[in-house]
């Protein structure tokens, strides 16, 4: 039976429930271990004047004070080299490390912390992506993507609507915060034990700081306790933190963020804001659309240009658009770096063109739903990207038709509007929402895995490749699909911790394409396997059968190798193993996996960036107090195209994970901040994510059967799709508010909270009670 | 009289002793290798160090990143590591409720606690007890399913794992290091020990404390815990009332008042998780005073009265002339509220508790409003706000002129204005001044239609 296609569990869930698993900070301090943390600038923007650390180094208990000057260098940064990983002269964010500090308890750095003097002259910190615009201070080139006669398209159009899309930004919120151990070796190697998406990445930047060949540094990745993106950049700053003190002192050295610092001073989703302007004919079909995005990109860029890449190749979504400009522009703000986050920056996109057809829906007084599908990307015309790329194996249209179906969209848009009318203490909205998502880094470079699988004499095997495990269950899938690439039970397969030493020069686990990636390299190098297994079976099953030896009639199945012209004549799959060997047959391969089919030039915004899409279409309904703005999910139904799960337990638990972590962002999690740039919800007291009581009370998460020829075993990737669909659950607090707006076209900015809730009800009504409209 | 603390872990005893006693549970279990409870948020809002503790014949979950090792003397506590491979543990293999797996030790402790007290459990059962705990993976929803589907008879009760106790009722005096920690066995001992030590601070629950220990690097010189004192953990209806000790658990009210005061039982539900309200008190939400204490409202408009001991006698304050100002109290640094009086309204009631999230969330307002009626009208009204001032308010320009009228939606529209007039809310990272004066409004106007409906 074969192994890819079942619900085995996570390979690390019995670790998980009885409390084995380690992360880094559960692994037990190592002689001589120090304690590590930082000193980080408390204001927003200014000029370093003096850094005093005569006092700090008194304190009982504490090791060594490190700067700038201790590090070989310090400008670093995975696209553009801006970012310092301590301040020099002039601080750019609350919370950038400046004096790193090495104790032997915790209680020493508190007092190190205390006795520091930093004396800092402010200069003018700028907090808004409008202040931004004003002064002009861009991160990276502003970018276009263009197709079609733009003038020409709003010519045609029979109305145009616009406006500003806005979102707050979102803390990733992994319950593993930040964290690192660095142990000295010998000859000035460095392991680094770092909870990391990008150990490679880590690595690089590690060697590069400390002025070392990169052979000396080696990155070992366990697992992590989350990463949602979060680990995808900056967990490098730890870890090259700890790897500064290991070099100095040549001891141990752990740094482990506590929840409170970790959300202070690690960035998070992009805040955007777009300016659209959509014109359509009077049946609602887009003729022109002009969408402008710009973010929050923090003080450095981090993955900032590339995160605008993905929105505004996303700000189509599902949708065609024959007359199109859409530019990005990463505004410079005094935050921390905004980075990596579940999505990308396609999240951002998607939802500004879902909001303009919501809007045009109630603009033309015509149901949302109805004007969506007539904007949907078609199968065989009107289905080619703003930046030329053909959406095929396009499943949208049956998506829109079958979830609508499931969801009775019809009949509960019918009833929404009866209870609206009756209801004096509540309001209810309901949306229809889809995302078509596209799989594969935007930087082509990034598309490639290497895998290292080995085979024991008892059959057993291990496998490494460059996917971190973060609970997404990349580990299982690759387990699963190692399992039938030798016909053996997934119970034989062990998916080791990822480390520098066995995979070199890997990317990010990221992108949603951890799966694709390295499931298809650790393929790779079975098939090598195999292919050397293959001809000496071949021979043997010749003398044992007495059939003339043929490599093609060898089959791998069942536990067992066997020449499928005599299959009784099988061989245990551990005794080929050990025949292999006598033999020196090499029973351990490297593979190697490079996506076919990209070209994608972000210069000219046109290509092929992505190898296919992952699409779905959600329907969600909610309900809101009028008096209180409290808002309650009352029901989602997801309906999904992610080719055929190589693990279906697993891309389950993406698609509820996904959408419950989309819905957080857009509802309740927000990042408060006070006028100096502190921000105030830096802990789950204040900031909060989704908990168990805010699943929507009827929750439908399902898939359609569909296959993927481009990737393996049909699969597709699921990690960040569902997470776009939680925008309609935005969207149907939208069309509550419609139920109260009168004539106007409701507005509320992301996310919905119940404060920002009850400020638009209030609005709306004291309109209407203005134009003497009787509120219901 | 003894100068260690004795506790089990898992079965197995340990004294603990010296610095040790002041540190926290989940420090002290980690640095024994015990890293099986995690610590993420050190406040008790995420559930990810939950455990279990012996409570009679049942093992409840608490936080023990908020709790002190001196609160544990005599207990019996089971950790993750404590638990084996048991259906709730199996069941989420099954059903995926373990994704990066940060989180999990402490859900399969806290839903391990809610088979202490049923055979089963539903979805709805599910989404109550397990909002204490976190997890920013799986979406819950296979968590839910994961509980759903533990059969019943399945979950053997902790008690038969470990049924060891620690009986010897002593006393426990432990000074370190300038600290000292007093657990009296009587309710005298106590009362001397808070005049001879001042600041002495009562740790019951230490809900509050254990956040502050952490977060503010907070010690006091002398620390109290009351939990040893019997007297204090009484419980009982009287003449029209529920007199509640200084002991009685959050948990254990919510469940007195089920059919006693169903509203109040309401906001109980939704005032924090299992893991807080095992551990806090009604006395600890009194004492704290905080302007959004969700049981203060009802308190104040019911009539609560607090019974004050000190060396030198008793007295009885009706909580509505207790709070003096943000955190300031008509109590002295030697008394202790040892009682509460609270009083079973059989009024028009309605409580309210507005906060971002339903669950788990300090409010950004809170109110409650009893009115006593007759044929349509009101004879009087009493309303309590919280959020909207340093201290919980009345509100007495609504109440009064909610007296003598109609009950009918231009009264309470009316009311609603008086009330924002009443007040003057701040702003702050739980809501502005506008959205609370907002709130306070409409409160007024949402009670309405739910009573006239």
């Amino acid at each position: 039976m074969s192994s890819v296609g079942r619900n085995i569990p996570h390979d690390s869930a019995r670790g998980h429930v009885t409390g084995e698993s380690i992360y880094v900070d559960d692994m037990p301090p190592l002689r001589g271990e120090v304690i590590v943390d930082f000193y980080w600038s408390p204001v927003a923007h200014g000029r370093i004047r003096s850094v005093d650390t005569t006092a700090a180094c008194g304190v009982p208990g504490v090791v060594a004070l490190f700067t700038h000057h201790d590090l070989a260098h310090n400008l670093f940064g995975p696209t553009l080299q801006d970012e310092v990983l301590l301040a020099e002269d002039v601080v750019m964010f609350i919370g950038q490390p400046i004096v790193v500090i090495a104790a032997e308890s915790r209680d020493a750095i508190k007092a190190a912390k205390a006795a520091i003097k930093v004396e800092i002259e402010p200069l003018e910190p700028v907090f808004t992506i409008d202040e931004a615009k004003k002064r002009r201070d861009f991160i990276g080139p502003v970018r276009h993507i263009r197709r079609g006669d733009l003038a020409r398209g709003f010519a045609e159009a029979d109305h145009v609507i616009e406006g500003v899309w806005i979102n707050g930004g979102q803390d990733h919120f992994y319950l593993e915060s930040q964290a690192a151990i660095a142990v000295p070796g010998e000859h000035d190697q460095l392991t680094v034990h770092s909870s990391t998406q990008n150990p490679s990445e880590v690595q690089h930047v590690v060697a590069h700081l400390l002025g070392v060949p990169i052979n000396k540094i080696t990155v070992v990745t366990k697992r992590m306790g989350g990463g949602f993106g979060g680990k995808e950049c900056q967990a490098t700053h730890p870890a090259a933190i700890a790897s500064l003190v290991a070099q100095k002192l040549k001891r141990a050295a752990r740094i482990a963020y506590s929840k409170d610092d970790d959300m202070c001073v690690t960035g998070g989703r992009h805040p955007f804001q777009n300016d659209y302007k959509i014109g359509f004919k009077s049946d609602g079909t887009i003729t022109a659309a002009k969408i402008d995005c710009y973010s929050d990109g923090g003080a450095f860029n981090d993955l900032s240009t590339s995160v605008m890449g993905r929105a505004m190749t996303h700000a189509d979504n599902a949708y065609y658009l024959p007359n199109v400009e859409i530019t990005g522009t990463v505004c410079r703000t005094n935050y921390p770096p905004n980075t990596a986050f579940r999505g990308f920056g396609g999240p951002q996109g998607i939802i500004t063109i879902e909001n303009a057809l919501e809007e045009i829906a109630y603009f033309l007084g015509k149901d949302p739903l109805e004007i969506r599908k007539r904007n949907c990307y078609g199968i065989d015309d009107r289905n080619v990207t703003p930046y030329g790329q053909t959406v095929s194996n396009n499943h949208l249209p049956q998506l829109f038709e079958q979830c609508g179906e499931q969801a009775e969209y019809a009949k509960r848009v019918t009833d929404v509007g009866a209870f609206n009318a009756s209801s004096k203490t509540h309001v209810r909205g309901i949306a229809a929402t889809a995302v078509k998502f596209g799989i594969s880094f935007n930087t082509k470079a990034l598309n490639q895995a290497n895998a290292l699988v080995n085979v024991y004499l008892d059959g057993s095997v291990q496998v490494s490749t460059g996917a971190t495990e973060m609970g997404q269950g990349v580990n299982t899938k690759i387990q699963q699909i190692v399992a039938d690439e030798f016909g053996i039970d997934p119970e034989l397969v062990i998916v080791m911790a990822t480390s520098t030493e066995k995979n070199n020069n890997t990317s990010a686990t990221a992108a949603s394409s951890g799966a694709d990636l390295n499931g298809s390299a650790a393929a790779d190098a079975c098939q090598k396997i195999r292919a050397g297994m293959t001809e000496f079976a071949a021979n043997y099953f010749e003398r044992i059968t007495g059939l003339e030896a043929s490599q093609e009639h060898v089959v791998f199945a069942r536990g067992h190798v066997f020449d499928d012209r005599k299959p009784d004549e099988r061989v245990p799959f551990h005794a080929m193993v050990k025949m292999a060997y006598l033999d020196r047959v090499s029973l351990g391969e490297r593979g190697f996996y490079a996506t076919k089919h990209l070209d994608w030039d972000a210069d000219t915004g046109a290509g092929t960036p992505f190898l296919y899409f992952t699409q779905g279409v959600a329907v969600s309904e909610v309900e809101l107090d009028r008096f209180t703005g409290h808002m309650r999910v009352l029901r989602s139904d997801l309906l999904m195209d992610i080719g055929k799960p190589i693990n279906p337990g697993i891309d389950r638990g993406q698609l509820t994970g996904a959408f419950i972590q989309g819905m957080g962002w857009l509802t309740n999690e927000e990042l408060r901040y006070d006028a100096q740039g502190n921000l105030l919800s830096h802990s789950p007291t204040t900031y909060k994510i989704p908990n168990i009581g805010d699943v929507p009370d009827v929750f439908n998460v399902a898939w359609i059967d569909a296959e993927n020829a481009l990737n393996i075993r049909s699969s597709k990737a699921v990690g960040e799709p569902p997470l776009c669909l939680a925008v309609s659950v935005y969207m149907a607090v939208k069309n509550a508010l419609s139920y109260v707006s009168g004539t106007e076209i409701p507005k509320i900015d992301a996310p919905v909270t119940g404060e920002n809730i009850l400020m638009r009800l209030t609005h709306y009504t004291r309109t209407l009670a203005r134009n003497g409209v009787a509120v219901a | 009289m003894r100068d260690h603390l004795r506790l089990l872990i898992n079965g197995r005893e340990h004294e603990v002793r010296g610095r040790d006693v002041f540190a926290t549970v989940a420090n002290w279990l980690r640095a024994r290798g015990a890293t099986g409870t995690k610590i993420v948020c050190e406040e008790g809002d995420c559930g990810a160090c939950t455990v279990l503790i012996r409570r009679g014949e049942t093992f409840l979950p608490v936080n023990s990143c908020i709790q002190s090792m001196f609160q544990l003397d005599g207990a019996s506590i089971v950790t993750v590591e404590g638990l084996g491979m048991n259906a709730v543990q199996q069941s989420m293999i099954a059903h995926h409720g373990a994704q990066c797996g940060y989180c999990t030790p402490g859900f399969v402790v806290a839903m391990t606690g809610m088979f202490e007290t049923r055979d089963h459990v539903d979805e709805p059962c599910a989404r109550a007890e397990l909002v204490g705990n976190l997890c920013r993976c799986t979406g819950y929803e296979p968590i839910i399913k994961a509980a759903c589907a533990v059969e019943s008879g399945s979950m053997r009760r902790m008690h038969e794992i470990y049924p060891q106790t620690i009986d010897d009722d002593q006393s426990v005096l432990i000074e370190d290091e300038g600290r000292t920690f007093f657990a009296p066995t009587t309710l005298d001992d106590a009362l001397t020990f808070k005049r001879k030590f001042k600041p002495c601070t009562i740790v019951q629950g230490a809900t509050d404390v254990g956040v502050w220990i952490n977060k503010r690097a907070y010690s006091a010189a002398a620390m109290l815990s009351l939990s040893k004192i019997a007297e204090l953990r009484e419980l009982r209806e009287d003449e029209g009332a529920i007199v509640a000790g200084a002991n009685v658990s959050l948990t254990e009210l919510e469940s007195f008042t089920r059919d006693r005061i169903p509203e109040l039982h309401r906001i109980l539900n939704i005032f924090g998780s299992a893991q807080i309200k095992n551990a806090g008190t009604l006395a600890g939400n009194i004492a704290n005073g905080s302007p959004i204490g969700d049981t203060l409202p009802y308190l104040m408009v019911a009539g609560a009265m607090l019974e004050i001991a000190s060396v030198d006698g008793t007295r009885l304050v009706d909580i509505n002339q207790f709070y003096k100002g943000y955190k300031q109290f008509d109590l002295a640094p030697h008394e202790i509220i040892v009682r509460v009086r609270v009083p079973i309204v059989r009024d028009t009631l309605k409580l309210y508790k507005v906060s971002r999230r339903r669950d788990l969330d300090i409010s950004a307002f809170t109110a409650a409003i009893r009115l006593s009626t007759t044929d349509g009208h009101i004879n009087a009204a009493a309303i309590a706000y919280g959020g909207v001032a340093p201290t919980v308010l009345r509100l007495k320009n609504t109440e009064s002129f909610l007296a003598g009228k109609p009950i009918n939606a231009d009264t309470f529209e009316t009311a609603g204005r008086i009330a924002r007039d009443e007040i003057a809310p701040i702003s702050d990272v739980r809501g502005s001044r506008d959205y609370r004066l907002q709130l306070a409004e409409n409160i007024l106007c949402k009670f309405y239609y739910e009573i006239a409906t």
